[in-house]
């Protein structure tokens, strides 16, 4: 059974270590906790039985409190799997720049290079095209192909 | 302090070198998951993770 529990946006990974240590003492049946990177402010708790919320185990800093019910399994096969960011992109496709020295520009994919996640781009609104490597992270969809 | 995570068995550590497979490690990982008993957890059974510890679900 997989429950969530709400906190501070930036500090799941820090609630998730501490539940984690107060766990392993207590010997309550949680077995894992996952903290995706695209759900920000949750973290899943993996466990045997229904969490008590009242157990001192859950008395953490940062945390905001727990979500009612259980979330099924399915649900959160695809927080383990993260499908590679390039996957959806292809040559020509219309990208935001979401972070560096041109966020909020768009640019046009002219190359991929999955095996070290990177991707050339040429700005759409530079008056000469220049080719800019960012990281596939630093990007977003907004057109997959260019028309 | 750096964390980085193993590219073969995604283990996070604190060095260069994962100490299990004995390989380099990369500053560029993401999600987190925490394995406290990997025989009961079905995430764990799922990912083929036989030891508890702190893992990265993404490695690059």
């Amino acid at each position: 059974m997989i429950y969530a529990i709400r906190t501070l946006v930036g500090q799941e990974k820090n609630v998730a270590r501490v539940i984690a240590r107060n766990v392993k003492n207590s010997g309550i049946g949680v077995s894992s906790i996952l903290v995706p990177e695209s759900l920000r402010g949750y973290i899943l708790v993996e466990s045997s039985t229904n969490l008590d919320m009242q157990n001192p185990v859950f008395k953490v800093p940062h945390m905001k409190g727990s979500i009612e019910g259980e979330i099924p399994y399915t649900e959160i096969k695809n927080f383990l799997n993260p499908e590679p960011i390039l996957s959806s992109i292809q040559k020509g496709s219309i990208v935001e720049l979401i972070s560096g020295p041109f966020k909020g520009e768009k640019a046009k994919v002219v190359r991929i290079d999955e095996s070290k996640e990177d991707v050339v781009l040429e700005l759409i609104e530079a008056a000469v095209p220049i080719p800019v490597t960012v990281k596939g992270d630093q990007i977003r969809l907004i057109q997959k192909e260019a028309d | 302090m750096v964390t980085k995570a193993c590219t073969r068995c995604h283990r996070i550590v604190e060095g260069d070198l994962c100490e299990v497979c004995n390989l380099a490690t990369s500053k560029n990982w993401s999600g987190f998951l925490i394995i406290v008993d990997p025989e009961k957890s079905h995430i764990a059974r799922d990912l083929k993770i036989q030891e508890a510890g702190e893992y990265a679900l993404r490695v690059r």
